[in-house]
């Protein structure tokens, strides 16, 4: 490498270097010591992944959506972690949309500020976006049993 | 590590490797190192992504995870692609530090720190205990 050609870009100076190589995290980085970013579906796996962590969430995605999720995660086209969430994101702001499936019992407005608060904090703490909003769909609730196949019919 | 000398212009041995006798360019050298620093950094895994585009190609072995690019300047710009086992440690962003330190460590250990230009780190799935996308 030539001197022209160590010039001709903006280098990152040796303290800078050093202080990095030494793993002074706290010094800011320049920007032309690279960028992080965080891909859209990152966002959205934290956040369903965040709304399965609060107790009372038996599932996410409306009733068609998961039929359809079942039949793409079998054939590998499809991620469980990303069904019922949908997630807008900028450089600095998230819009998290979530449709929820409860059980039977639970308080449906203690469940959606459960999964609100627990959305925030996990979105935020992990990629330090701020979340604007966490619209919450609860479109059907889980009834012990409800998976058992076999029912009796009610009538003879 | 300890590096031989430059065999001819923009090449140098590179030890402790599979093939430790073999001379790669410093491009490929550097994309091995950053491989390196994802394997040693906890909580993250390295992807070449759904169609096997973000891969290095060095001469016996590929390189998953990392494309590095010569710019034209005599650097070579790294891009870390990067799978995050859930649930994090950190703050991604701390995260992608901690392998951007490493690599930056290393490449200056093997002589290359000054050929080493910008390490772009990408976060692009989350790996959970059932697997990821």
């Amino acid at each position: 490498m030539t001197e022209a050609d160590k010039t001709a870009r903006p280098t990152p100076s040796a303290a800078q270097i050093r202080k990095v190589a030494e793993g002074e995290d706290s010094a800011p980085l320049p920007s032309h010591l690279g960028q992080t970013t965080i891909g859209e579906g990152v966002v959205t796996k934290v956040a369903g992944l965040a709304a399965r962590e609060v107790p009372g969430v038996h599932e996410l995605g409306s009733g068609a959506a998961r039929a359809v999720g079942s039949v793409t995660q079998r054939v590998g086209l499809g991620d469980a972690f990303n069904q019922g969430v949908s997630v807008e994101s900028g450089e600095k702001e998230a819009a998290v949309d979530l449709t929820l499936v409860i059980d039977y019992g639970e308080s449906i407005p203690r469940i959606a500020d459960a999964v609100r608060s627990q959305v925030i904090k996990r979105v935020e703490g992990i990629t330090g976006l701020t979340v604007i909003a966490v619209n919450i769909t609860v479109n059907d609730l889980y009834f012990p049993g409800d998976d058992e196949p076999g029912d009796a019919p009610r009538v003879a | 590590m300890t590096t031989n000398p430059v065999t001819r212009p923009g090449w140098r041995e590179v030890s402790g490797d599979s093939d430790p006798d073999l001379p790669v360019s410093g491009r490929v050298a550097l994309a091995r190192l950053a491989g390196r620093a994802i394997a040693l950094t906890d909580g993250v895994t390295a992807t070449a992504g759904p169609a096997g585009r973000w891969l290095t190609v060095g001469p016996q072995h590929e390189i998953p995870g990392v494309l590095a690019v010569e710019d034209g300047h005599g650097y070579v710009d790294i891009e870390l692609h990067l799978v995050v086992r859930w649930p994090p440690q950190m703050p991604l962003e701390q995260l992608g530090e901690q392998v951007r330190t490493r690599l930056r460590r290393s490449a200056a250990t093997a002589r290359l720190g000054e050929r080493l230009g910008a390490v772009s780190v990408a976060f692009e799935d989350v790996l959970t205990e059932t697997g990821s996308t």
